[in-house]
């Protein structure tokens, strides 16, 4: 067949040029994007004093986990997703739910249902129910690739917020739930806003070694080939449905436990924290950061909160502007960016 | 390439060491004033509010700073960006604490934004003091925390006692999904059925609606004494004023405050004559009211939410009044206990005080009526107050 003798050929040339590409970008930009970044956050962070830096570094960590397993998605399978907030909505929804108890009195005015389970009991299932969506949603999304892959996507994330918004009997709709439980070990209450970054970060840890055990391994190879293309690498006999299924629920879950631990941080979620703007966000920071690349998601999702929280630090603006500001820079880095380096700070392929 | 790529990093590295440079000179003054902080949604779904209200607190007090200050001590606000979200809160809260050292926070003007930074003001005992945030939960959130606002749940009651009182026995609500609208029609249905109403018809639609006609025409096919509208946008409350009309409805239509503001009115037309809304008021016989909304339009050359502006211009006076007798801006227990204890009369009204939970009283919600189109003016906003609202 005319078709897998050209498929294969073009596959062999995309992967000779995986192997060169990373030597290749290896340039000035990548490594000064990696020291500004890292010098500017550690130069922020010691300045502005351990508190805030806690603080903030607990947010970049949840964001840092939903970067890394939307890239997985979208940077290494190719699949352009922008509904991934649904499923961090999804596990922040679980844990809300299930960890909240009967006894904060406001959940007695709109009634919701109350488990009153420990941390560590919502935290899986949060997880695993995002993973659960996750197969049911992504069996019909395999149907689809490219462009119409990012309008179902879209559709999905439109769907989430308005169940979230709508089905009040379990999420309280407009009002959002509050008072949601902190973590307990053992009888130790992780309250303090130290231990919880500690424990977010052993989380980081997990997705990140997960992640890359993925991408490095052969289920990761078969991945990136899907990615360059689905139809060469199905000759070679790969079910390649089945890949892209597998490492969107994968994915998902991850972002499941993202949404998990920030509602526990927050303690307060509501639906405005899963709009869709959110997702064109997150997809913003994984390209920032470079497409394919852990690293970059790391990076990508640590200068997205430095950069929004840091220009709370700028003393020339008008305190009524400052937040448009924030809003403005930020837009335009992500346009200066793209022209002149659609990778990312330290991808290597293109969109 | 690499010319340009030298290019790009050294831009780049100039705009960090010019941010950095410009952070690092903003520091220190001689004389050390009482500093509180701000927080409020000055961007987002609640920027209309959140700057209106900085604004107004900026005016009150480069006032009170002008008059001298707080026994010879000057005032300063530091503001930060809350958002209307629980995170955005969290991080302004830490920073308002952490890094500038605030122990008395003014604001916010979200409630999802007061809930979210309300459990860590709680456990540091700092004290957070809203003059916007209406969401009933606040009443619950704890001791050091605050507001002039009047609780959704008030404007509902007080609904429900306006529409008994005009005789309305059956009545059909349509609310926008936000947790303002949503808080006013729940609160207003279960009184009003408390006082033995009858809810024939509820409906409920999200922000960006434009079309109304489906759902209105349900609501009036189960023949209601009265519709009641929650609107959070005013496009949607205007629209919505102006299809019941289109669709022949002729009699009573009540309203929390968004569908009778400008824009409203503006989209309703001659539609929205007649039409009630229940909210808190400036009255209009208060003329330190009137003197406040007259200095904010020439300072900002705009009025907007004369209400909510003249809320949080009470809050800085408040402030400033309990600052003067604790004479310290990091002791937010003193503070805390000195707005137990306060009877203040300013904008919103007179002899208004906290209760327990750090909810005001003394202040009710005014009945307004719309008026025809050819009366309505820039002064009165397009609509009359018939009176504070029937109470029991």
């Amino acid at each position: 067949m005319a078709l897998s003798t050209q498929a294969i050929g073009k596959l062999v040339r995309r992967t000779r040029d995986l192997r060169q590409r990373p030597r290749f970008a290896r340039g000035n930009i990548e490594l000064w994007a990696n020291l500004i970044i890292l010098s500017w956050s550690a130069a922020f962070m010691l300045w502005q004093g351990v508190g805030f830096a806690i603080q903030v570094s607990t947010f970049f960590a949840i964001w840092a986990i939903l970067a890394v397993s939307l890239n997985l998605v979208v940077g290494y399978t190719g699949l352009l997703s922008v509904g991934h907030i649904g499923f961090f909505g999804i596990g922040a929804y679980a844990m809300a739910i299930l960890s909240s108890d009967a006894s904060y009195e406001q959940l007695r005015t709109e009634a919701i249902p109350t488990f009153g389970w420990p941390f560590f009991a919502a935290l899986p299932v949060s997880v695993v129910l995002a993973g659960l969506v996750a197969v049911v949603v992504g069996i019909a999304f395999n149907r689809f690739r490219d462009d119409i892959y990012v309008l179902v996507s879209f559709g999905f994330a439109v769907i989430a917020f308005n169940i979230f918004l709508n089905w009040r009997a379990l999420t309280r709709g407009a009002f959002g739930i509050h008072e949601i439980a902190r973590p307990e070990i053992g009888g130790w209450t992780v309250n303090g806003t130290f231990e919880y970054l500690i424990l977010v970060l052993v989380f980081l840890a997990i997705v990140v070694l997960i992640s890359w055990f993925i991408v490095t391994s052969s289920f990761g190879r078969v991945l990136t080939a899907i990615r360059e293309d689905e139809q060469a690498i199905e000759v070679f006999g790969y079910q390649t449905a089945h890949y892209k299924l597998a490492i969107w629920v994968i994915s998902a879950m991850m972002a499941g436990l993202a949404g998990a631990l920030f509602a526990s941080k927050t303690s307060f979620i509501d639906p405005n924290s899963f709009v869709l703007l959110e997702s064109i966000l997150l997809v913003s920071i994984v390209i920032l950061g470079g497409l394919a690349t852990i690293w970059g998601s790391l990076l990508g999702a640590m200068a997205f909160v430095m950069l929004e929280e840091g220009m709370r630090f700028v003393p020339f603006l008008p305190a009524e502007h400052i937040g448009q500001a924030r809003q403005v820079v930020l837009g335009i880095l992500l346009v200066v960016l793209m022209l002149f380096r659609p990778q990312g700070l330290v991808g290597k392929f293109r969109l | 390439m690499s010319i340009f790529s030298w290019k790009r990093t050294a831009a780049l590295g100039l705009l960090a060491m010019l941010v950095v440079a410009a952070v690092g000179c903003g520091e220190a003054e001689p004389e050390a004033p009482f500093r509180i902080g701000v927080m409020e949604s000055v961007t987002g779904p609640g920027e209309t509010y959140g700057t209106v209200a900085v604004q107004s607190k900026e005016m009150a007090v480069a006032e009170i700073n002008a008059a001298g200050g707080i026994n010879g001590r000057m005032l300063e606000l530091v503001v930060e960006d809350s958002k209307c979200s629980a995170q955005d809160a969290i991080t302004a809260y830490t920073k308002l604490t952490d890094v500038d050292g605030v122990k008395i926070i003014l604001g916010t003007s979200c409630s999802g934004a007061m809930l979210g930074a309300a459990p860590l003001a709680e456990a540091d005992g700092v004290v957070m003091f809203s003059g916007l945030a209406t969401n009933p939960d606040i009443a619950e959130a704890g001791d050091y925390i605050f507001r002039t606002s009047l609780s959704d749940a008030t404007v509902g009651v007080d609904t429900g006692n306006v529409l008994w009182a005009d005789g309305i026995r059956k009545l059909a609500t349509i609310s926008e999904s936000t947790d303002y609208a949503e808080g006013v029609r729940r609160t207003t249905a279960e009184h009003f059925q408390s006082l033995g109403g009858e809810i024939v018809g509820e409906e409920r639609y999200a922000s960006d609606t434009t079309d109304f006609r489906t759902q209105l025409e349900k609501l009036l096919g189960a023949n209601p004494d009265a519709v009641h509208i929650a609107a959070q946008s005013e496009f949607t409350g205007g629209t919505i004023i102006k299809q019941l009309r289109e669709l022949g409805y002729d009699g009573p239509i009540y309203a929390d405050v968004v569908p009778i503001g400008t824009t409203a009115l503006e989209i309703a037309g001659d539609a929205a004559t007649g039409v009630k809304a229940i909210t808190p008021d400036l009255d209009p016989a208060n003329a330190k009211a009137q003197e406040v909304l007259a200095n904010f339009k020439d300072r900002y050359d705009y009025v907007t939410l004369p209400w909510f502006l003249g809320s949080a211009y009470d809050n800085v006076y408040i402030a400033a009044e309990c600052l003067k007798k604790t004479g310290d801006d990091q002791d937010a227990d003193g503070f805390r206990d000195c707005l137990y204890e306060i009877t203040w009369s300013g904008t919103i009204g007179d002899n208004y005080s906290f209760d327990e939970k750090g909810e005001v009283v003394g202040l009710s919600n005014a009945v307004l009526e719309v008026l025809p189109t050819a009366e309505r003016t820039e002064e009165n906003g397009g609509y009359k107050v018939l009176g504070a609202a029937p109470t029991g």
